[in-house]
């Protein structure tokens, strides 16, 4: 099925004669706040389309279009941009939300300093948001902007977003992270930022009180993430933004010194393109095994057979719209697992054959079924799975060594003893038959 | 001479003896119809299926066999068995009842006769069983004579005790293995009497076939050197006792080494030492022969006391070396188990936890063999009174068989031949001395008493015939020898001993004969309606098919386990790995045809233990085990709606005290009884037992289905709980009419890395606690 859908996707993106940027679609369904004009993103909005996005509003209270319409979903992305509702349609429930992720639909949602569905599901993708009404503040640098409206350095992180941008005003809430590997931090917050209920610094002796508690329940400090990036199991990704102004016309045009524009345009620009799938997209085309010297692969394996194992990746292209055969990937490894890796290898790309990836090793000496397995997961790119099962048997009965030099004292001791025995019988046979005569008459005597 | 009947006189002995002999094919083909038609109850009253657990895979390996030929299915590695292990079958089976099978589907179909393998392989056990009853034919020949022989033939074939384990469908190693073991001992009483090497060798090859279809070989490997070496014992050496041994051991040894299962274990083990030990004791004994024919008898004395102590202190200190030494394995727990019933509970839980190794109860000795368990005490007194070569074996076979049928209820099998055919001696000598018409005579005391010693015919049948012959012998036996101790004549003398010598001893008058012969006859004919009766309804339950009675007393049939394997096989992937105890595994491989975790080839204890412990932890702490071995599925077997008291509840305690054995920090068997010691699984069952796996699985949603009134579990006779267990981990995927069989799916990762418990909360909807941000290290002031 989602296969299937991998196939037909690119296929409806041309039909549909679009200019399709995203390797899983380019239908957008943006849930826009009534409080947030349409007008005050039209910039954000316009970007989007210019790349060949086709865009659909909604209002969170509207009932449709529905997101999800029999089991199946309706768009390729959608864009959360109601930071202020606190009741959505029935069909927009955070569990829907999540469901979405498992349809392989990617997801931007922005929060607020206030309490909305959206803030008890950000816990779900373990964001550890502060209190409601907290919002981030810093005094520094001097500015004339409320303590609320702050420029954040934006370094390239993970190559998602483009190397030196300008800053980036961000006015919203922060979210500390959970340990869980599957996020992706686009933006932190700067070292001197911290939440707080409020502009006046009330809370700083509580933040001071909890700093020398080892930090916990601190909201402060560069640890903490601003623009959030999720990647699931499923490769959808979810990405939260802290505040919805970042992709607003007024911060995209505001000047971050005199005669500098922030970087908050490019700054959307590159999460958007993130978070739809258009980069940092791999995919393993096929896995092919073989024994050493043939080239179809064998239903089972005998043990210490020497075994290549050849995969081919390519790279999703959103210039091109194409997948493109890549061997950027340096660190990629092959387990040969039963139960337990038995055997661990680097999968080195081979060179001269872009995206073919190919080791050879030799079997272990154990049978069973055994798997082998890619699991390559970096943050920020897709992952890389894939399980192909063989089974490693023994050799066949002829497959032994027929003849052992170690046991040549027991073919010596079997053969001489046959040549004894005809020996023995030609000897009995061939002998005198005068004595048992003579003994059966002395017996009859 | 006085007769109680008068026999016709005019008759030829040529005409006698065609007759009889004819009688004796008619009856030997009526006696194999008999066993193969009783043993077909399973067919006609369910259906043509194969039976049970076992025979699942012997089936599944069959069909290999049958469908790539044997090199294929020599080197058969099951991938799907014992995942991710995989089994080598070849190596880890015996191959002796795929092989017969093989063969006779491959001549069948040579023969145009294009016959099912599954109706072979259900049919197997009846014919074979045919093949029994004439085999313990020629052995009790041997030990008494032909009326004998029928009779054991007869009983051999209607036992309960032999049937239990050879109805049609019950496609088990055994079903070919108590022929093979019956001939084998006839053919080795043959070459013990006539010291023929081609009997021994003959021996030898039955023994190779023996060790190629069953375990219980080992049984004949020290029954033989236990026969010879009480032989040696009784001064009772022979080179006819040397030749047949000598050819049964060294070709017979060799043989079954061929076998891959068996290998080196001949001369590598201890359970085969015994035969070797008398090999060698035999060369001893003989070489000592030897010698004493060319030696003095005092320097003989004095050799023999040297030379016995040497080579016992020498051979004892060799074997003790050897086994230190590890180039002898040591005795194999199974072993330990024969002797000390308790061992098997104590050190080696997966043995204890299966059925059929339980010790017998008593009942069961009179379900399996009725009268003939009264009669078999008669018989080997019996042939204490002749005490021939093969009597002692006889004597042997029944002490040894007994005491392991009172160890382990699977031993009842080979305790059943020798009751048969000690109780056909004793029967037939009953018969002989009430039929035979001669009367002791009054008026000469001093014959009466060898009279009855006659052989008097075959069976009752052709007894009237026999009078001109028997007259004739009896004279000439009582002139040759007039105080020979016949067998009958021994019977009578122990029936009245209180009869004084002078008085006339025998049987006078017919009525007295009538009266116990009509007494004997209505034994028979007791032991045939309880044989059929126990037949038809103990032992011919497929147990893949369980049946129930209707109000209206008609048949109900109960088809969970079929349904729901047919459900794995249809609706689940080819390669999706099912998890169940291991005593479903054969049926599981065999009918749904999808890989498992362990089965009732139990060699692994560990992996075993493993699915113990999966199923008696809690959910958390189970599916990383389940997600380690890829498990797609988890079946289970649950009985309380209908009181199916075999299900997994009850099995659950050897699951927990199997995987305890393994790791003894993680699970505790006490945690899993309440705090008085009590197993509940109610409201008061233990939090252990109601947090594990297994429990909530049994009863995920049972209490719904009482729509809030109390759920009572029928088999353990206890209310449930109203509020059932939860599953966080797992979804229910299947469940069957009966809920006999439930299936669960294991669920994949949740897509957002939480874990699923909290995946599942936030599915239904609950707040979840908020969390501060992780504490970090202290920051230094």
């Amino acid at each position: 099925m989602r296969f299937l859908r991998k196939l037909l996707l690119p296929v409806l993106a041309l039909a549909s004669l679009a200019l399709a940027r995203s390797s899983t679609g380019d239908s957008v369904l943006i849930l826009l706040d009534p409080s947030l004009k349409k007008e005050n993103f039209s910039v954000f909005f316009g970007d989007l389309e210019n790349k060949g996005y086709q865009l659909t509003f909604r209002s969170p209270k509207d009932a449709t279009p529905e997101i999800i319409k029999d089991d199946v979903a309706q768009f390729a992305h959608v864009v959360v941009f109601a930071p202020n509702t606190k009741t959505f349609a029935a069909d927009v429930t955070p569990q829907a939300l999540v469901s979405l992720l498992s349809k392989n639909t990617n997801l931007l949602l922005a929060l607020s300093p206030k309490q909305t569905p959206l803030t008890s599901l950000a816990s779900e993708f373990s964001l550890i948001l502060p209190p409601p009404g907290t919002p981030l503040i810093s005094h520094f640098p001097k500015r004339d902007t409320p303590a609320t409206v702050i420029p954040v350095d934006a370094p390239a992180a993970y190559d998602i977003i483009s190397p030196n941008l300008p800053p980036v005003w961000f006015s919203g809430v922060p979210q500390a992270l959970g340990n869980n590997p599957m996020l992706v931090p686009l933006l932190k917050a700067p070292t001197h930022a911290f939440a707080s209920d409020g502009d006046s610094d009330s809370g700083a002796d509580a933040l001071v009180e909890a700093a020398e508690k080892s930090g916990e329940g601190l909201w402060a400090g560069s640890s903490l993430s601003l623009v959030t990036g999720f990647q699931a199991l499923t490769n959808a990704r979810a990405t939260w933004v802290g505040g919805v102004e970042m992709f607003s016309d007024e911060f995209f045009n505001k000047e971050i010194s005199k005669g500098v524009k922030s970087g908050n345009r490019q700054f959307a620009s590159d999460v958007a393109a993130w978070t739809f799938q258009e980069n940092h997209v791999l995919r393993i085309d096929t896995v092919e095994h073989h024994r050493v010297n043939e080239t179809l692969p064998s239903e089972t394996y005998t043990i210490n057979d020497r075994v290549t194992y050849t995969a081919y990746i390519s790279k999703y292209d959103s210039e091109l719209d194409v997948w493109e055969p890549y061997s950027g990937i340096k660190d990629l490894q092959l387990e040969f697992t039963m139960l337990d890796p038995h055997i661990r290898t680097s999968l080195p790309p081979v060179a001269g054959e872009p995206g073919k990836y190919s080791v050879t090793f030799r079997v272990p000496d154990r049978h069973g079924v055994f798997k082998f397995v890619i699991d390559y997961k970096r943050k920020g790119w897709t992952y890389l799975t894939s399980s192909t099962v063989v089974p490693v048997v023994p050799p066949r009965h002829d497959e032994y060594p027929r003849f052992l030099s170690a046991a040549w004292p027991y073919y010596a001791g079997a053969f001489s003893t046959s040549a004894a025995f005809v020996l023995f019988v030609a000897l009995w046979l061939a002998g005198d038959d005068r004595e048992p005569k003579k003994s059966k008459g002395a017996k009859s005597e | 001479m006085p007769l109680a009947y008068t026999l016709p006189s005019n008759l030829s002995p040529a005409t006698v003896a065609n007759t009889s002999s004819l009688l004796r094919i008619v009856a030997l083909a009526l006696i194999s119809g008999a066993a193969i038609a009783s043993r077909l109850f399973a067919v006609v009253n369910f259906e043509s299926i194969i039976h049970e657990f076992d025979p699942w895979f012997n089936y599944r390996a069959t069909r290999v066999l049958a469908e790539k030929g044997f090199y294929a299915f020599w080197n058969w590695f099951d991938h799907t068995a014992w995942y991710p292990l995989g089994r080598v079958v070849g190596g880890t089976i015996y191959p002796g009842l795929m092989a017969t099978s093989g063969v006779i589907y491959n001549v069948l179909h040579a023969l145009n006769l294009p016959v099912d393998i599954r109706n072979i392989c259900v049919l197997l056990a009846p014919g074979f069983s045919a093949l029994t009853a004439w085999s313990t034919y020629m052995f009790t020949k041997e030990m008494k004579d032909e009326s004998a022989g029928l009779l054991a033939a007869a009983f051999i074939g209607i036992a309960p005790g032999y049937i239990s384990r050879s109805v049609a469908g019950s496609y088990d190693n055994e079903a070919i293995a108590i022929f093979l073991l019956m001939f084998t001992f006839y053919c080795w009483i043959k070459a013990l009497k006539t010291g023929s090497v081609l009997f021994g060798t003959l021996t030898a090859l039955f023994y190779f076939y023996m060790v190629a279809a069953w375990g219980g070989y080992a049984f004949i490997t020290n029954m033989i050197p236990l026969h010879a070496l009480t032989l040696i014992l009784m001064g009772r050496f022979s080179s006819r006792l040397y030749t047949a041994y000598s050819s049964w051991y060294a070709i017979g040894t060799l043989a079954s080494m061929q076998v891959p299962f068996v290998g080196f274990q001949p001369v590598r083990t201890s359970e085969h030492m015994a035969a070797l030990g008398v090999f060698g004791l035999l060369q001893i004994v003989a070489f000592a022969e030897l010698v004493r024919a060319h030696v003095s008898s005092r320097h003989f004395q004095s050799i023999l006391f040297g030379s016995v102590i040497g080579i016992g202190v020498l051979g004892v200190f060799a074997f003790a070396g050897l086994t230190y030494k590890g180039w002898i394995a040591p005795w194999t727990g199974r072993f330990y188990s024969l002797w000390d019933t308790g061992y098997a509970k104590k050190y080696i839980p997966i043995i204890a936890s299966v059925s059929e190794h339980q010790p017998t109860a008593w009942p069961s000795f009179f379900m399996d063999l009725q009268f003939l368990i009264f009669l078999f005490p008669a018989g080997v007194i019996l042939c204490f009174r002749e005490l021939r070569d093969e009597h002692v074996f006889v004597i042997i076979y029944a002490v040894v068989a007994s005491y392991f049928a009172g160890v382990m209820v699977r031993l009842m099998l080979t305790l059943t031949p020798v009751v048969c055919v000690a109780a056909a001696v004793a029967f037939s000598s009953l018969l002989d001395t009430y039929i035979d018409p001669v009367e002791p005579d009054v008026l000469a005391p001093s014959t009466q008493a060898t009279e009855a010693e006659v052989p008097a015919g075959d069976s009752p049948a052709n007894a009237p015939s026999g009078s001109a012959t028997t007259s004739k012998k009896a004279k000439k036996a009582a002139a040759a020898d007039a105080s020979s101790s016949g067998l009958a004549s021994g019977v009578l003398a122990a029936m009245s001993p209180s009869g004084k010598s002078a008085k006339p001893r025998g049987i006078f008058g017919l009525d007295t004969r009538i009266v116990v012969i009509a007494n004997a006859l209505g034994m028979l004919l007791f032991f045939v309606l309880h044989c059929t009766y126990v037949t038809s309804s103990a032992y011919s339950s497929p147990s893949v098919v369980l049946a129930s009675q209707n109000p209206d007393g008609s048949q109900h049939i109960i088809d969970d386990f079929r349904e729901a394997y047919y459900w794995l096989r249809q609706n689940t992937p080819q390669d999706a790995v099912v998890m169940s105890w291991w005593d479903y595994g054969y049926q599981i491989a065999g009918m749904a045809d999808r890989p498992t975790l362990v089965d009732n080839n139990t060699w692994n204890n560990t992996h075993i233990a493993t699915v113990g412990k999966a199923m008696s932890s809690p959910e958390e702490v189970a599916y990383p085990i389940l997600r380690k071995h890829d498990v797609d599925y988890v079946l289970i077997i649950f009985g309380g709606l209908i009181g199916y008291s075999g299900d997994d509840i009850n099995k659950f305690l050897w699951m927990v005290r199997i995987a305890q054995g393994v790791w003894p920090e993680e699970i505790q068997e006490p945690n899993y009884f309440t705090a008085k010691g009590e197993y509940r699984v109610d409201d008061q069952a233990a939090p252990a037992m109601k947090n594990s796996l297994m429990y909530k699985m049994s009863y995920y949603r049972f209490a719904e289905l009482y729509g809030g009134n109390s759920a009572v579990d029928r088999v353990r006779g206890q209310q449930v709980p109203k509020t059932g267990p939860t599953l966080d981990y797992l979804d229910e995927a299947f469940t069957s009419e009966n809920w006999i069989v439930r299936i669960y799916q294991v669920k994949k990762e949740d897509l957002l890395g939480r874990d699923l418990k909290t995946a599942n909360s936030f599915d239904q909807g609950k707040k979840r606690k908020k969390s501060k941000p992780l504490a970090r290290r202290k920051a230094v002031v």
